[in-house]
C-alpha cells in the first residue's frame, strides 16, 4: 500500500471518525447502530481514498460517503430486523446537559431523513454551499430547509423545558 | 440566536472513543474476502455440477442427438445463470457513494429496477432452458421404456416442471419483487425528499 495514502488516511481517521458519528448518531440516534455506520463510512473511505480526486474538498467527499451510507440503511435494516440488534448500553443520565444532548438526538432522528443530514452538517458547522454540494441540493433549498428545521427542533425544545 | 448556539453546543457534547484504526482496516479485509469467497464458492459449485453432467455424457456415451443437445442445454442454462451472477454482483455491489446524495438516490434506484428486471428475466430463462434440457435428455432412455413407463415418467416429471414453474417460480419472483420493490419505494421517497422544494 502506498505510504502517502496510508498516512493521510490516518489523519482522516482521527480529524473526521467523532464528526462522522455524530453524523451517523444524528441519523439513528443509536450508538452501536451509529458506530456501526461510521465504521462502514470509513471502509469505504479508505477503499476509494486512491480514487480521491481533489475535485471536492476532502470533507465534502467524506461527508458524503457518509450521506450515502446513512440513506442506504434502510436496504440493511431489512436484511437485520432491528429485534437482532444488541440493545443500548443505557448510559446515566448524569445532568441537565445530558438530557437535553439526547434530547437534541432523539428530536434530529425524528425528522425526515434528508431533513436528518441537513442539520447534521449544519451543527457540524459545514458551510451551507458544501452542505449543499454533499446533497446534490441548491444552496437557497439548504439555507430555507435549515431555517425551517431549526425552527422545528426550537419548538420541540419549548415543550422540553415546560 | 441564543438557541442556535444551544444546539450546536449540544451537538458537540456527544462523543465516542475512537476505535482502533487498525479494527476498520481488518474488517474492510474480511469484507472483501468474505465477498471473494462466496464469488469462488458459486462458480465452484455450478462448474462442478457442469462437470458432472459432462462426465455423464462421456460415460454413458449417450446415441441419441436429443439426449446430447439435453445435456448441452442444461450446462448452457448453468453458464448462463454463471456469467450473469459474476457480471451483476460485483456491479449490484459496488456503488459511488461519493456522488452527491441526490446523484446516488438516482443511480441506486436504477441499479435497483435493473436487478428486479434481471432476477425475473434470470429465472425464467434458467428454468425454461432446465426444464427443455431434461426433457430433451430424458428422451433416449424414455423411448427404450414401454409405451406405459414412458408416459409415466413424463407425466411424472412434466407435473413436477408445472408444480415449479406455476407455484415455485412465481412464489419466489413475488417475494423477491416485493422486497426489491419496497426499497425502490423508500429510495424513491427519500430522493423526493430531495426534490420536491427543489424545482
Amino acid at each position: 500500500m502506498d505510504n502517502n495514502i496510508k498516512i493521510s488516511f490516518e489523519e482522516i481517521y482521527s480529524t473526521y471518525w467523532q464528526k462522522v458519528f455524530r453524523l451517523s448518531m444524528g441519523y439513528v440516534n443509536d450508538i452501536d447502530k451509529a458506530k456501526d455506520l461510521s465504521q462502514e463510512t470509513f471502509i469505504a473511505v479508505w477503499q476509494n481514498l486512491s480514487k480521491f480526486r481533489n475535485e471536492s474538498s476532502i470533507g465534502t467527499w467524506i461527508f458524503r460517503i457518509a450521506s450515502n451510507h446513512c440513506l442506504r440503511l434502510i436496504e440493511k435494516e431489512r436484511k437485520m430486523p432491528k429485534g437482532d440488534m444488541p440493545e443500548d448500553l443505557k448510559e446515566e443520565i448524569n445532568n441537565e446537559n445530558e438530557g437535553k444532548k439526547d434530547f437534541l438526538y432523539k428530536s434530529i432522528s425524528e425528522l425526515p431523513e434528508t431533513d436528518r443530514i441537513i442539520i447534521s452538517l449544519e451543527l457540524e458547522e459545514i458551510k451551507q454551499s458544501e452542505i449543499a454540494e454533499i446533497l446534490g441540493l441548491s444552496e437557497a433549498n439548504v439555507r430555507v430547509r435549515i431555517h425551517r428545521i431549526k425552527e422545528k427542533l426550537t419548538k420541540k425544545f419549548e415543550s422540553y423545558d415546560d | 440566536m441564543t438557541i442556535n448556539i444551544n444546539l450546536k453546543e449540544l451537538w458537540n457534547e456527544q462523543s465516542t472513543v475512537i476505535p482502533d484504526q487498525k479494527e476498520i482496516l481488518e474488517k474492510a479485509d474480511n469484507f472483501r474476502k468474505k465477498n471473494l469467497r462466496k464469488l469462488v464458492l458459486t462458480n465452484i459449485l455450478l462448474l462442478l455440477t457442469s462437470a458432472f453432467i459432462g462426465f455423464i455424457w462421456y460415460y454413458y456415451q449417450p446415441e441419441m442427438i436429443t439426449t446430447k443437445l439435453g445435456i448441452v442445454i442444461v450446462i448452457l442454462a448453468m453458464i448462463i445463470f454463471l456469467c450473469c451472477y459474476n457480471l451483476m454482483i460485483p456491479e449490484l455491489k459496488k456503488s459511488d457513494y461519493s456522488l452527491s446524495s441526490s446523484e446516488y438516490l438516482k443511480k441506486l434506484l436504477g441499479l435497483k429496477e435493473k436487478q428486479k428486471f434481471l432476477q425475473t428475466t434470470m429465472l425464467n430463462i434458467y428454468f425454461i432452458m432446465l426444464s427443455a434440457g431434461i426433457a430433451l435428455y430424458m428422451y433416449e432412455y424414455a423411448s427404450r421404456m414401454k409405451m406405459l413407463w414412458t408416459i409415466f415418467t413424463y407425466g411424472l416429471t412434466f407435473l413436477w416442471i408445472a408444480i415449479n414453474w406455476f407455484y415455485f417460480r412465481p412464489k419466489s419472483i413475488k417475494k423477491q419483487d416485493k422486497a426489491i420493490n419496497e426499497l425502490i419505494d423508500k429510495f424513491g421517497n427519500l430522493s423526493n425528499q430531495l426534490y420536491k422544494e427543489d424545482q
